[in-house]
């Protein structure tokens, strides 16, 4: 698979964990649906996104370069998903899986 | 001062460092931002040089002609020959007669032009030790030679790019070493801003756009100072440590500079490079060869690549040598993988070993801010970063504004009318003077003498234009309300933005069809459609700032009328 492919799977990845990270938060998690999220399961899952998006990275570009590639996307990510919950919060309702 | 807590001490810090600071900050972080694509940014200025990028062309075919047609710079000549020159030894040498010592040249992946230079030795040389070069530099269309006009001035690599680490003020290196100071207490508004949000990761993704003014802007400098924290601790710390040694705390030439030089020697004789002229007139060899030698070693070490820099010390004597660096496109680190051969026999001299795991950290940490690596995507993520700084720093000043005014306006107090316009001056001020910079530079014909000359003029003069307006427009602060200049200044940018796409396709016919579809050519059609995406967030943002006028109004008018009604039923 090429290297664009593969940093669009780590972006999109970075996109779902900062998704579930902010989901585990009880003040999010009501802004998206209603009851209380199983936020240690939603972390996990996030971090396991991390993780996965790191890997992506690292099948794109040597090692040193997929680091920064990485912590960018991280940010960006942050930022795209504090604004969805902002602006469209209901566009994560799909990733509010695990109800406490 | 006595504060009750560190939390209070570190909010003060803060506060009053963010605010003296941020004026400075702001332009490292958005000139900085653009500098990513300075490259990208010269061609647009530089219609003649919209052509791919090239390798380094043949030495012997092309450069050494160009080389031998430099002349030393005039200026330079006039400043610092009467320096170098030992009166007592002859007559001082006319500037065209100056004998050449060195050539470079340099070039990246993003580059169609080849930028040279040669050093100038100088024959009766007052301290015989020094280095004493005067130098003179050319930028050349590589595929003829033919060189580009010296009066048309590289708006991004050697106006926007300087900007953000020096302001632009060259005179003692006075705004390197404001840079240093702000890029230091970056660090400090960093730690200290951390310590005093008390809810960090319980707060990341928060911004609540609905609650009162001072709340979301808070929401918004807290999230783009949080998100993009790595980004932020590391540019400023790489920042410094890029200049460190060169300006702000040059020890090796002050304290320790005895130290130095030995030291310096002992590598020069390990390292087995002439460290001065023979005195023997005698031929160079083949640089051709010697590249297609250095371009085999990298092979052969399973780093292939091409040349990014080229070095020819001690032109033209016995003792001359070429150094052949890589041009570091694959990889993070600014390495050269520098091998050196001799200038008369063509052999290998040295091959650079392979840096120490202090120097590959270093390499790493300064590759990582100047970013010489090929990676547009990478690059586009940067500019977010940059940006989403920025954003932390406007929302910051905008922050204090809001806290302050009501209590400013009761006191009668001017403080918060004199931030906030030398805030609309930094933020939407700057914009229109990079943006007003580039629309001149579209309307200056080619030929003007003195282009660059007047482009910078626009930049400066636009730039205070736009102090005078937001200063002149600011009394509703003090009052407690907002400032017109804001949006007065957003619109004009989104106005200029637009003006700036269409002066670039009348005066050079590239519109964005062609550089996007018929002929592609990224560089132009990026700076285009930043160009017009920096239009259309300003036209949102107008729009918002409407809405938001509105609303307060609405808001005010219905609590006079409550006051008048009470007066009444009084």
């Amino acid at each position: 698979m090429n290297e664009a492919a593969w940093l669009t799977i780590a972006f999109v990845l970075m996109l779902l964990a900062m998704s579930w990270f902010a989901l585990s938060l009880k003040s999010h998690w009501k802004q998206v649906t209603d009851g209380k999220p199983a936020s240690r399961i939603l972390r996990s899952l996030g971090w396991f996104c991390v993780m996965l998006s790191g890997l992506a990275c690292l099948q794109a570009d040597h090692a040193s370069m997929a680091v920064l590639v990485w912590a960018m996307l991280s940010a960006t990510a942050a930022f795209i998903v504090g604004q969805v919950l902002s602006y469209r919060p209901t566009l994560l309702r799909p990733l509010a899986l695990f109800r406490a | 001062m006595q504060f009750n807590s560190t939390r209070q001490g570190m909010a003060w810090l803060h506060t009053w460092l963010g605010l003296i600071l941020g004026f400075v900050l702001m332009v490292c972080f958005f000139f900085g931002a653009l500098s990513v694509f300075d490259r990208e940014i010269d061609r647009w200025a530089i219609p003649e040089t919209r052509f791919d990028p090239q390798p380094m062309p043949s030495f012997d075919n092309l450069l050494m002609g160009v080389f031998e047609r430099i002349e030393p710079d005039e200026a330079e000549y006039n400043r610092m020959m009467p320096k170098y020159h030992d009166a007592s030894a002859g007559e001082m040498t006319p500037r065209l007669e100056l004998p050449a010592d060195e050539y470079w040249a340099y070039t990246t992946h993003r580059d169609p032009v080849l930028r040279m230079g040669a050093g100038f030795r100088v024959p009766f040389p007052a301290d015989t030790e020094g280095h004493n070069h005067i130098h003179g530099n050319t930028t050349i269309d590589p595929r003829t030679g033919a060189s580009v006009p010296d009066h048309h001035l590289k708006i991004g690599s050697e106006w926007f790019y300087p900007l953000h680490y020096s302001l632009n003020i060259n005179w003692n290196f006075l705004g390197f070493f404001i840079v240093g100071i702000a890029g230091f207490f970056m660090l400090v508004a960093l730690i200290s801003g951390v310590w005093i949000h008390r809810k960090i990761f319980r707060e990341l993704f928060t911004f609540r756009r609905h609650k009162s003014k001072q709340r979301s802007i808070l929401d918004m400098h807290n999230m783009t100072g949080v998100v993009a924290l790595p980004f932020h601790f590391f540019f400023a710390f790489t920042g410094l440590i890029i200049f460190v040694a060169f300006y702000y705390m040059p020890v090796t030439n002050t304290m320790l500079e005895p130290l130095h030089s030995a030291q310096q020697e002992i590598e020069a004789q390990e390292m087995g490079l002439p460290h001065k002229r023979a005195g023997v007139t005698a031929p160079m060899a083949s640089v051709d060869a010697m590249v297609a030698e250095a371009k085999r070693r990298w092979a052969a070490r399973d780093m292939a690549g091409e040349v990014g820099f080229l070095q020819m010390h001690h032109v033209g004597d016995q003792n001359a040598y070429v150094s052949i660096y890589r041009a570091g496109s694959d990889r993070v680190a600014l390495v050269g993988e520098g091998i050196h051969f001799n200038g008369v026999t063509g052999e290998v001299l040295r091959e650079d070993p392979p840096h120490s795991l202090a120097e590959a950290i270093g390499d790493f940490l300064a590759g990582l801010h100047l970013q010489h690596f090929e990676h547009w995507f990478l690059r586009w993520l940067y500019v977010i970063g940059g940006l989403l700084g920025c954003a932390c720093i406007a929302t910051g000043f905008m922050f204090f504004v809001e806290k302050r005014k009501q209590q400013h306006a009761k006191a009668g107090s001017q403080g918060s009318r004199v931030v906030d316009a030398f805030a609309v001056t930094t933020v939407t001020g700057m914009v229109i003077a990079a943006i007003a910079m580039l629309t001149a530079n579209r309307f200056i014909p080619a030929a003007t003498e003195g282009k660059g000359e007047i482009e910078k003029i626009v930049f400066w003069s636009v730039w205070a234009l736009s102090f005078l307006h937001a200063a002149w427009r600011s009394a509703p602060v003090a009052l407690a309300k907002s400032n017109p200049a804001w949006k007065e200044q957003t619109m004009l940018i989104a106005l200029l933005g637009v003006v700036a796409v269409i002066a670039n396709w009348i005066s050079t016919g590239d519109h964005l069809i062609k550089t996007i579809f018929t002929d592609p050519y990224w560089a132009v059609a990026g700076v285009d459609l930043s160009l017009l995406a920096g239009s259309l967030i300003a036209l949102l943002t107008v729009k918002k700032m409407s809405a938001m006028n509105e609303t307060q109004s609405k808001q005010e008018a219905g609590q006079e009328e409550i006051a008048t009604g009470e007066t009444a039923y009084e």
